[in-house]
């Protein structure tokens, strides 16, 4: 990619991509201005969504053309301003992304045309398109963007429109409160995000990505290195690592449904592409402890992150959850590999950076998924509780299937995505005892432990969030009355859970070309052999688990349905079923030390003490982030701001004398440098 | 010829799994100074129970009926992965110990959402301990097979077989003397054996894995109780091929197949007294001391792990 | 003789792994008695390297050594110690701040710390790493046990596994002490011994308990 390198495949090549690209651009931005415009009108919606359909599939056409060939220039917009200087452009990283963000688009945004239609009035519809719309735009252009501008306008842009979609669902307090939350934190990454573009700006003027990457040989290691952390800093906040993660497990689950699939799905993704396109393309491996620092909070957020979605009740909540957990596998696996380029071990490195790019993607699709998922469950059942669900399974199977390819595939089993992508980072921390020195080859095989207890815990959560809510006797009467979801609904899931099997079977698809793209961002580097080897077994085991299923449905079983013997009781009720609290007790009580969990237990006693009037019981899970690391931070901003307001008196005339004072101040400044 | 072989080494680990059992429990009995039930109790009881109608609750879905069979054939392929009478196996040279881990886990995933879709109260109470137990174990199951995998520069367990059986019984090696006390932590808490789990007690405060499948009967019983005494068998037989796979076949000729067939009936034999001498002599641990019990694991795994990169062996 | 030379290598090689397992499980160790056979499993190690050095050194003195080793650390101290734990009745668990786990992860941290520490001091001090950081090891985890257990049994125990790992530092640097004084110390350690044996009498006596952690009075 870059500046002025295009690949000349065939003379109309770049042409026509610009063509198509700038149609697909186009296509989004009518998409509002249908929405509004014939906001009263019948055909508004369908012709929103054709809109918006042609825009995603455009540029997943054009996101799968570069992201085999390579890449070119879409648009120049450079100015004689030149901080203002707005390129796109696409290479195989930008387009990859563009692919997942199309890709995963498309299912989601067929599952809401139904789905928006059962639950919002017709302006807020329109609202709702008219926003979904530039919120993608905004993401694509994040991705597309080849200058820091407009890297920096898009990412700016990405938050609004992600806010107002939050802002459309309702407006209380408590809602305006976690709103809040997600913008102040998100500015504060932004921040970050544009500091470490600017620690560039004295090597390459134009903050272009082409002079950017060629600037990053003149840097000293001590800029190299503080660009490295404020970038991590600002992309980890964007992505809900841990301790950032305050605003995500807020901020996602408030949104509609379909916003949610696409902020914990795709938005966050974008913030993966930023740190690779930081730490691998411009900076081309960070410095020495980098790689470390780097796996150790992504460590520590996939095992906190999974512990916390166990401790969840709400269903999207927890599922916000799992995203940090994921999110911690994925920067886990970009740790490793940029451990492996410190220490000139291209090709594992090449492994370890595909394998976090192919759970990326995986990522994407399965956790999309699960958000439409919960989408379907509160459409049938209008509760996102866990202790109200449940036997969801015999009311909506063709849901409930896609759901358990979701939880099967999230958990990293065999014959899944989840599975491949988590093997391929556990072989690469394997490789680690090829290095060199004692501590990465102590350290790395030490994380597959780590990988490992997320995997089980993994499995402890979604095999509750399952069981619970889709087997077993309904827990309420509207779980009890719930109906399959309408067909649309279940295409967007079936059309993201149909890639999570073939991808868990046949994972060269994706992680071949995956490879070819890492091995361009890693230079020096080998294709590695190994990763061809996995794929031939999946299929046999696929095999196996059919021909048993085929062979034994096949034998008829004399099968009775006979109520199940209740030890002599009536018989059983719901209410005898273990119930997600109780299900998840073990581990919450193993792990209390992260819990913190503050009980209160009230008794209003009465004159018998065995029979008291009242019993209250509350059980809140504190966070230690909150307490230790934002309080004293918020604490010392008020103080300052309660500092600052002396200077506010409110008369016209003192402010006009702060400004003479400023200009004063700025002249003699001026006046001494020079 | 290179087919047949593993085949044959399938069919044994197969058919021998309820054995293993069989033999546990006799020598417990044994051990209780009873007569105890004949090693071939076992079967029979697997095909009384392959002939009786199956149960079927009746708010249970679909995936009641379809999870043991599930469990079964997921556990039948992780079998084939294992070498067992030589280096080889039907999908060892394409598989490695983390695929296996795996597969018990996604037998375990179908196994627990089976037991929660009956609709009884068991089968969440088990479900519940077991992924916890389960969640606590993997971490050192990973860690063992990874120290000895650094050691043989491979994750095949072909690979870490053929290695293993190139070097000298005698050389004591701290890699492995940890990864073994590891494993066989790893292993009793797998295999829902004394003093993690109580495979023959039917008490809601112990039990673990018969709470899973309280509410399974018939054929579906009949291919869980298989499912479980194959994995024992699995597992057992992963300790000997990692740990001690001297006595393998390493050349295709009938004395080197018989020689290796008795050296694993022997040992075999061998693990399996030990369990039961072992379940005989310890008394069930509460529920949380498991995690007490497997983080002892954990901590010696981590330690094996540590000297391979440290270069003591 | 062949035989006794390749037994002597594996002795020696082996020797520091099963040091280090005597630690893993001493800091797992449940009961005041399991400790005591552990420590004197790990004395009659101690012995076989001891015997393997006079072997290969030619040395009648270390026989003698070896022979006082046996006599006190395998036999005489546990005997007496079991005697003792057997007379004054007290509960049998050792009471510890720390669960199982947590103990043996802190051994885990003792091990790699010692190897650490040893690393850059053994080609200098002549000796191979692995016996060194096994002695390292026997020391912290002396005295490990020492502060994390609250039976005074223990606090005897910690300090005889202390013993142990500056007799195996000695052992490894200069194939031991000198014989008189290596008697001096074996008397110290008995006389040590038999005075914590009757203070244990006296403090059961009078507290009815051995539980280190309640004996605050002193300070005043």
């Amino acid at each position: 990619m870059g500046g002025k390198k295009i690949l000349e495949i065939d003379g109309l090549y770049p042409i026509v991509t610009q063509l198509v690209f700038i149609s697909c651009l186009l296509a989004f931005c009518g998409v509002p201005v249908i929405a509004l415009v014939m906001a009263r009108a019948r055909r508004m919606e369908s012709s929103a969504v054709a809109l918006l359909l042609v825009g995603l599939l455009l540029g997943l056409g054009v996101g799968l053309r570069a992201f085999r060939g390579g890449g070119l220039v879409l648009l120049d917009f450079s100015s004689s301003i030149t901080p203002f200087a707005f390129t796109l452009a696409l290479d195989r990283l930008g387009a990859f992304f563009l692919v997942l963000i199309c890709g995963v688009t498309i299912p989601v945004a067929l599952f809401s045309v139904t789905y928006l239609d059962r639950h919002y009035d017709a302006p807020r519809r329109a609202w709702i398109w008219g926003l979904f719309s530039l919120f993608i735009l905004s993401m694509i252009l994040v991705v597309v963007a080849a200058t820091a501008f407009a890297f920096l306008v898009a990412w700016e842009l990405m938050t609004l429109f992600s806010a107002g979609l939050i802002l459309i669902e309702g407006s209380s307090k408590e809602r305006l409160h976690n709103l809040f939350i997600y913008l102040l934190m998100m500015h504060a990454g932004a921040a970050a995000v544009a500091a470490s573009f600017f620690l560039f700006s004295p090597f390459s003027p134009d903050l272009g990505f082409a002079n950017i990457r060629l600037a990053s040989s003149l840097l000293t290691p001590g800029v190299r290195a503080a660009i490295f952390l404020v970038a991590f800093v600002g992309f980890g906040t964007k992505a809900g690592i841990i301790p950032f993660h305050l605003w995500l497990p807020r901020a996602h689950p408030i949104a509609p449904t379909p916003v949610s699939a696409l902020m914990s799905g795709v938005m966050l993704k974008t913030a993966v592409y930023g740190f690779v396109r930081f730490s691998f393309d411009f900076l081309a491996g960070g410095p020495r402890w980098g790689g470390y620092l780097i796996l150790f909070v992504g460590a520590l957020s996939g095992v906190l992150g999974v512990l916390y979605a166990i401790g969840e009740q709400d269903l999207k909540r927890l599922l916000a959850y799992s995203s940090v957990e994921n999110i911690g596998i994925i920067f886990m696996g970009l740790g490793s590999a940029l451990i492996f380029t410190a220490n000139q071990a291209q090709t594992w490195a090449v492994l370890a950076l595909a394998a976090a790019l192919f759970h990326t993607f995986n990522h994407a699709l399965f956790k999309s998924l699960l958000f439409l998922g919960s989408g379907a469950i509160a459409d049938a059942t209008h509760s996102l509780d866990l202790e109200e669900l449940g036997g969801l399974l015999n009311r909506m199977p063709v849901s409930g299937a896609a759901f358990l390819v979701g939880c099967a595939s999230i958990v990293g089993l065999p014959l899944f995505n989840g599975f491949v992508s988590e093997w391929v980072t556990l072989q690469s921390f394997l490789a680690g005892s090829t290095l060199a020195g004692d501590y990465p080859r102590m350290i790395l095989p030490l994380m597959a432990g780590a990988l490992a207890l997320i995997g089980g815990l993994g499995a402890a959560c979604f095999i509750r969030v399952y069981g619970v809510a889709f087997l077993g006797r309904p827990r309420s009467a509207a779980a009890g009355a719930a109906q399959e979801a309408p067909p649309a609904m279940q295409w967007g899931m079936w059309l993201l859970a149909t890639p999570c099997v073939v991808l868990g079977i046949a994972p060269g698809l994706m992680l071949n070309p995956l490879t070819v793209l890492s091995q361009s961002l890693i230079p020096g580097a080998t294709f590695p052999e190994m990763i061809t080897s996995l794929p031939v077994i999946l299929v046999w085991t696929a095999l196996a688990v059919l021909v048993t299923i085929c062979l034994v449905a096949i034998v008829r079983v004399r099968r009775r349905v006979t109520p199940t013997w209740a030890c002599g009781l009536p018989g059983l009720t719901e209410r005898m079923q273990y119930t997600s609290t109780a299900f998840s007790k073990p581990v919450r009580f193993v792990f209390s030390v992260v819990y913190k969990p503050d009980r209160r237990l009230e008794i209003l006693p009465n004159s018998d003490t065995y029979f008291p009037t009242a019993i209250s019981y509350s059980s809140v899970r504190t966070t230690s982030y909150e307490r230790y690391l934002y309080r004293p931070i918020t604490d010392a901003v008020i103080g300052l701001a309660n500092q600052l307001r002396r200077i506010q008196s409110g008369n016209i005339q003192v402010y006009l004398l702060y400004i003479f004072l400023a200009l004063i101040l700025l002249l003699t400044v001026v006046g001494i440098y020079r | 010829m290179s087919l047949l072989l593993p085949i044959f080494q399938a069919l044994l680990m197969l058919a021998g799994a309820p054995l293993v059992g069989g033999v546990v429990s006799a020598t417990k009995a044994r051990l209780q100074r009873r007569r105890g039930a004949s090693v071939f109790r076992s079967y029979a009881d697997l095909w009384k129970l392959f002939r009786k109608e199956d149960l079927t609750p009746p708010t249970a879905s679909p995936l009641f009926a379809l999870a043991p069979l599930i469990v079964f054939t997921v556990i039948v392929v992780s079998s084939l992965l294992l070498p067992v009478l030589t280096e080889g196996s039907l999908l060892g040279g394409r598989g490695d110990f983390i695929l296996l881990i795996s597969l018990l886990a996604l037998a375990r995933f179908f196994l627990v959402l089976g037991g929660m879709d009956g609709g009884g109260a068991f089968g969440g109470m088990g479900g519940s301990r077991e992924v916890l137990i389960s969640a606590l174990a993997e971490v050192p199951f990973m860690l063992s097979l990874i120290s000895v995998s650094i050691l043989a520069q491979s994750s095949r367990l072909s690979g870490i077989v053929h290695w293993t059986l190139s070097q000298n019984i005698f050389d004591v090696s701290a890699v492995h003397i940890l990864a073994f006390s590891a494993m066989a932590m790893v292993a009793i808490a797998e295999t829902g054996r004394m003093p993690v789990d109580n495979p023959t007690t039917h008490l809601e405060l112990t039990m673990i894995h018969e709470a899973m499948v309280l509410e399974y009967s018939g054929p579906s019983l009949a291919f869980l109780e298989w499912a479980s005494a194959l994995k024992l068998n699995v597992v057992l037989s992963l300790l000997v091929a990692v740990f001690l796979p001297w006595g393998m076949a390493t050349a295709w000729t009938p004395p080197a197949l018989a020689i290796a067939v008795l050296a694993y009936a022997g040992k075999i034999l061998v693990l399996a007294v030990t369990l039961a001498v072992v379940e005989s002599g310890v008394a069930k641990m509460r529920m949380y001391a498991v995690p007490d019990f497997l983080g002892i694991a954990t901590a010696t795994s981590i330690l094996a792990v540590v000297f391979t990169a440290l270069g003591r062996r | 003789m062949e035989i006794i030379q390749l037994a002597i290598g594996k002795a020696l090689s082996s020797s520091a792994v099963f040091l280090l397992i005597s630690v893993l499980l001493l800091a797992a160790a449940r009961r005041v008695s399991t400790g005591i056979i552990l420590f004197a499993l790990q004395s009659a190690i101690i012995t076989a390297l001891v015997m393997a050095t006079a072997y290969t050194e030619k040395s009648a003195e270390a026989w003698i050594v070896a022979a006082l080793v046996f006599g006190f650390k395998v036999v005489a101290i546990p005997t007496a110690l079991l005697w003792l734990v057997e007379r004054l009745k007290v509960p049998r668990e050792i009471s510890s701040q720390l669960t199982a786990a947590q103990g043996v992860f802190v051994a885990v941290v003792i091990i790699v710390l010692s190897y650490a520490a040893v690393q850059s001091y053994a080609p200098e001090a002549g000796a191979a790493a692995d016996p060194l950081a096994a002695s390292v090891a026997l020391i912290l985890t002396g005295a490990f046990l020492m502060v994390s257990r609250r039976k005074a049994m223990m606090q005897v125990l910690g300090l005889l596994v202390m013993e142990n790992g500056i007799f195996l530092a000695a052992l490894a640097t200069t194939f031991g002490m000198p014989l008189v004084i290596e008697i001096g110390i074996f008397f110290d350690l008995l006389m040590g011994i038999l005075i914590m044996g009757i203070f244990a009498f006296r403090i059961r006596d009078t507290f009815e308990h051995l539980d280190v952690s309640r004996l605050r009075r002193l300070r005043g």
